[in-house]
């Protein structure tokens, strides 16, 4: 055993052990004939290969098929409110207080959000014209530049969006690189569209002087709201498409609770701290963690109730759906 | 198995009808017949092969070892061959309509030729 075919059987541990057992020795084989003859590593492609066919099978074994297919309904949905966001944020960081107030600023912009804001605009643009492949890198291109405002303000000594505003951002973004390979030319316009609605309002808002300068909105409000839409838009979805027997939407919106529980992290922060001054660090941390926690240990618990379910005794006289067989 | 069929599972099908084929071949089949815009993985490729199997499509055909490798042949049923046999047939139907539509579009786009007067003659 030479040492490609000894890594690719390390990374055939993401699937069941039995399945290992009856097919783990003809894929290992089909990836050694496809290697090249000096390769002694597995490509990084073959690796996400590998771990994400572990991953299908161990959810096909838990008789939870149909988890995969509603993540991936909830990345578009998640898409289309990340790109939401960064076109009212985006908007709000073209005006700035004015310069008497004596508030720090970039420039002409708000802050150094708006190289990040511009990002996501740009992943909006190439989901909408580009294979999945290539927008999945626009949205990590987007994700490293907003995860990377933090320390580069502080470097600078510039302003940057508040981290209530960013930590949402990217909990979206990293639900978004799961979009499907294939979407319809209407799918896939969705983001860029949402993000120029979004631009226009708050444009429009601005103009009216109803929303004050970028971070003048009340974000307790604000970004509760949004993940209030985002919930009725999953559960509306959700019922829909589970009339026509459809569970997609069920999963979508269970995978969703996560970003949702993000973008109501300043409101229940809000909530639970004192009913005078502002939001402090140490209660968005906690209520960050907390939300970090509950939302994937939803998840958990909803493909655990699921294969409970699924693995359960067929009813007395109900044919066996594999094998035919009646109990 | 839901129809109208994916691609890449038409393609194993189609891969399929000619011969009994192990993952391998399948996979540079797949890439042939579809001019290398599907390029399938090992992983994707078995996991697509499970659904097929279990819908009762495509079968196991034998096994051999070969090099120290073992090589299990797939081979499509006579139910697959069916899915096969009418989504083709669908696809085949869409292709006339589209391919009358187009060439009627054309017909009518060509500029009209002025007739010269008192023809060639």
């Amino acid at each position: 055993m030479n040492d490609l075919e000894r890594r690719y059987l390390r990374l055939l541990r993401a699937y069941p052990t039995e399945y290992r057992r009856t097919r783990g020795a003809e894929i290992v084989g089909t990836y050694l004939d496809l290697a090249a003859p000096a390769q002694r590593w597995p490509a990084p492609a073959d690796a996400a290969d590998l771990l994400l066919g572990g991953l299908r099978q161990r959810l096909r074994a838990a008789g939870v098929t149909d988890l995969i297919p509603g993540v991936r309904l909830a990345a578009l949905l998640a898409l289309v409110t990340a790109s939401a966001l960064a076109g009212v944020w985006g908007t709000a960081e073209l005006h700035p207080p004015p310069v008497e107030w004596g508030v720090p600023h970039v420039g002409p912009f708000v802050s150094l959000g708006v190289v990040a804001w511009a990002a996501w605009l740009l992943a909006a643009a190439v989901i909408a014209v580009a294979p999945s492949r290539v927008a999945r890198w626009a949205i990590t291109f987007a994700l490293l530049l907003t995860v990377a405002l933090p320390p580069v303000a502080a470097a600078l000594g510039a302003p940057r969006p508040p981290l209530m505003v960013l930590l949402p951002q990217v909990v979206l973004g990293l639900l978004g690189l799961a979009l499907p390979d294939r979407s319809s030319r209407a799918i896939r316009l969705a983001p860029a569209l949402s993000a120029l609605l979004a631009a226009v309002a708050t444009e429009f808002l601005v103009g009216l002087d109803a929303v004050g300068t970028y971070y003048g909105a009340t974000l307790e409000i604000f970004l509760p709201t949004v993940g209030g839409l985002l919930l009725v838009v999953g559960a509306l979805l959700a019922t829909g498409l589970a009339l026509g027997g459809d569970t997609r939407g069920g999963w979508a919106l269970v995978t969703l609770l996560t970003p949702i529980g993000f973008l109501a992290v300043p409101g229940l922060a809000d909530s639970f701290g004192p009913a005078y001054g502002a939001i402090t660090f140490a209660e968005l941390a906690v209520t960050a963690v907390a939300v970090a926690l509950a939302g994937p240990a939803a998840l958990l618990l909803a493909v655990a109730l699921r294969s409970r379910r699924t693995s359960s005794p067929q009813p007395s006289g109900q044919p066996c759906p594999t094998c035919g067989a009646r109990a | 198995m839901d129809t109208p069929l994916r691609e890449p599972t038409f393609l194993i099908l189609t891969a399929l009808a000619a011969q009994p084929m192990h993952g391998y071949g399948l996979i540079g089949e797949v890439a042939a017949l579809s001019d290398n815009r599907v390029s399938l993985r090992p992983g994707t490729l078995y996991g697509a092969l499970d659904r097929l199997v279990d819908a009762g499509l495509v079968e196991v055909d034998r096994e051999e070892v070969v090099d120290g490798r073992l090589r299990r042949y797939y081979r499509l049923s006579p139910g697959g061959e069916t899915i096969l046999s009418t989504e083709t047939e669908r696809l085949r139907r869409n292709v006339e309509a589209a391919t009358a539509r187009l060439s009627k579009r054309t017909r009518a786009a060509l500029p009209t030729t002025p007739r010269t007067a008192g023809g060639l003659a």
